[in-house]
């Protein structure tokens, strides 16, 4: 049971990653990111080439992994997600649509292009230490760099967590996700907010893929699971609450574990859709979430 | 109160009148350019005496009718389904199963899929019914990824990832031209029914849900039965389109349900016209062949065909055949002024 617990945890740490970037994003746009998984695999590729073609360091490894997927956020909101927000009068009707099709349509497109440019074929970044490594975690055998990959990764997504809850800008994301026409009437440049926002949530799934990509090597399709759980999570957790979506992503990753042993491996991926649509049905707001009133 | 209550004054009344014929008047104009494509498409592999490329055109054709089908959920209605591609797949395998395990000959597989695709497309639309927008395309993603995963995992009765092998429609030495003016008929007896649903009082309901659905549900307008039908109907199309694909094909294999295909048969939608009624025709006749063609450089298709669907949607919303229909209706008025119903993607 306890090692149910743990490797569920561990997992849950990275879900949390790419939920809370999607949840950002739900927050202060309204829409789902579908290319989501996309920054993933953007990040396990990068990390996955550097260790093993051109042979860097593990842990220097992922500071480029973050900083692609922070430049792919970026380039995705200027290109693609600005007319979402600005004039948005005139989309008041098709803005979902718009930024279904978008999101989808870039989803396919990074997808394939991965295809055409790498080719099919898995590359496996190396491990921050040698992946045979074991540790003993309360009375419980691990491999090092599921521990470590994953301590790190809790530490980055505080970071990211306190830098939204106290900083300045921050704040100013907070405020946008309130209410976007009291924030500007206010003064903060929701441009900026939104540029921060793709660009934390890139980086922060871009660092995901870099350390996931020992486990779960770097392929086209590797950001596709990722993406749906991390769908699944933000339902789970109530759509635009971040606290909401870090319970939520222990709370699949336990839950995915608990499965998986008990229940059927084969269908492992499965439950995850299932407790979307069972969220969906019984409880549309999420754990933590509001519910929102449409006019 | 407001000061001007006399609702029907002479301006109104002839605001309305020229709103409903331009409505009119666009669609029957969108009937004829959808059916000046069909003689085109009639004509057109007597052109080509490759029977590889005449099998292409047949896929293209499958492609078409899958599209049309999305069309009426994602075009006409505004429920942003990513499931057309599931539905084509749960085709294949009603059809495949009954013919494989029952014996039925490859007919009745195909029409069995109607009723089959409809009830399960009926329960998917009672699923969604209280979502929309991004809810209801990712509890659409859940369903497809469930649906495959359970043909997939289900092996001792799908034969899994292997595919199920069945007969063709017109056995293996059959005529190419057969199978392609079979699917030509569908196509056209489809295309005849989404043209008489969308100028029908339902029509005018459909497209009342995509604009405003609280607005038409106050107008009195009965939102969840319309959803739900149409859920059954796009589901039944595309059904039907893999009913007969499996009999084309001779192959049923999980592949079909793959995300990557409901992109493909979305972004023929959107590349020809969403809300049109040849819209999806036209893209679909643009972008097999030219998957096909590209696809013998080690090109993936799907690159150019994403790529150009966001650039549409971005830049482009009417989209290529959307675009002639609406330089067509400009033609056709000399005023140019008057609004048709379906301006909301102009």
């Amino acid at each position: 049971m306890m090692e149910i617990l743990v490797t569920g945890a561990i997992m849950g740490t990275f879900y949390a990653m790419l939920a809370l970037g999607l949840s950002l994003i739900f927050g202060i746009l309204k829409v789902v990111n579908f290319a989501h998984g996309e920054f993933f695999m953007i990040g396990a590729y990068t990390y996955a080439i550097l260790t093993r073609t051109f042979g860097v360091t593990s842990f220097l490894a992922v500071l480029p992994a973050a900083l692609m997927g922070i430049a792919a956020g970026l380039i995705v909101e200027r290109l693609l997600m600005r007319p979402l927000y600005q004039r948005y009068m005139e989309w008041a009707t098709l803005r979902d649509e718009y930024a279904v099709i978008v999101t989808f349509g870039l989803s396919l497109f990074l997808i394939n292009l991965a295809n055409q440019v790498f080719g099919p074929y898995q590359i496996s970044g190396a491990g921050l230490v040698p992946l045979r490594e074991r540790m003993q975690v309360g009375g419980v055998t691990l491999s090092t760099h599921r521990v470590l990959a994953s301590i790190l990764g809790a530490s980055i997504l505080l970071a990211a967590y306190l830098l939204i809850k106290y900083t300045y800008w921050g704040k100013a994301v907070q405020a946008v996700a309130q209410n976007r026409f009291g924030a500007a009437i206010a003064g903060i440049d929701s441009t900026r907010v939104s540029l921060i926002v793709f660009g934390i949530s890139g980086g922060l799934a871009a660092v995901a893929g870099a350390l996931l990509s020992p486990i779960f090597p770097a392929e086209p399709f590797a950001g596709a699971f990722p993406a749906v759980k991390s769908f699944v999570v933000v339902v789970l957790g109530g759509m635009g609450s971040l606290p909401g979506s870090i319970i939520g992503a222990y709370l699949l990753g336990i839950l995915e574990q608990v499965g998986a042993v008990y229940v059927s491996y084969t269908y492992r991926d499965t439950f995850a859709f299932l407790v979307l649509i069972l969220t969906l049905l019984l409880r549309p707001q999420g754990i933590l979430g509001e519910r929102v009133r449409e006019v | 109160m407001r000061a001007d209550w006399r609702v029907f004054n002479a301006r109104d009344i002839g605001m309305v009148l020229r709103i409903s014929f331009g409505a009119w008047r666009r669609q029957w104009l969108d009937l004829a350019l959808t059916f000046g494509m069909l003689i085109l498409a009639a004509i057109l592999p007597l052109g080509i005496p490759s029977i590889y490329w005449q099998g292409v055109l047949t896929v293209t054709l499958v492609y078409a009718l899958a599209s049309t089908g999305w069309n009426i959920l994602g075009g006409f209605t505004g429920q942003f389904s990513l499931a057309p591609a599931t539905f084509l797949m749960l085709g294949m395998y009603t059809s495949a199963l009954l013919v494989h395990y029952r014996g039925w000959p490859p007919v009745a597989g195909i029409l069995a899929t109607l009723p089959v695709t409809s009830v399960i497309g009926m329960v998917l639309g009672l699923l969604c019914l209280r979502l929309r927008g991004p809810y209801l395309a990712l509890t659409t993603v859940a369903f497809s990824e469930i649906t495959r995963n359970l043909i997939r995992f289900s092996y001792n009765f799908t034969r899994g990832d292997l595919g199920l092998s069945v007969p063709t429609l017109y056995g293996m030495e059959g005529n190419r031209l057969y199978y392609y003016y079979t699917i030509y008929l569908l196509n056209i007896a489809v295309i005849l029914a989404v043209h008489l649903l969308m100028s029908s009082r339902v029509g005018l309901y459909l497209r009342s849900i995509r604009d405003d659905e609280v607005a038409a549900a106050g107008r009195g307008v009965n939102t969840v039965l319309w959803k739900t039908m149409a859920f059954t109907i796009s589901s039944s199309i595309c059904g039907l389109a893999g009913g007969y694909y499996v009999h084309f094909i001779g192959l049923a294999s999980p592949e079909m349900g793959l995300l990557l295909q409901a992109g493909f048969i979305i972004s023929m939608a959107v590349i020809g016209g969403m809300g049109t009624l040849g819209g999806p025709l036209a893209g679909a006749m643009l972008l097999y062949p030219l998957s096909e063609y590209v696809r013998r450089f080690g090109i993936q298709y799907m690159v150019i065909f994403s790529f150009l669907m966001i650039l549409m949607i971005r830049f482009w919303k009417a989209g290529i055949y959307g675009t002639i229909l609406n330089i067509m209706d400009r033609w056709v008025t000399s005023s140019g002024s008057a609004p048709a119903l379906g301006s909301k993607y102009l």
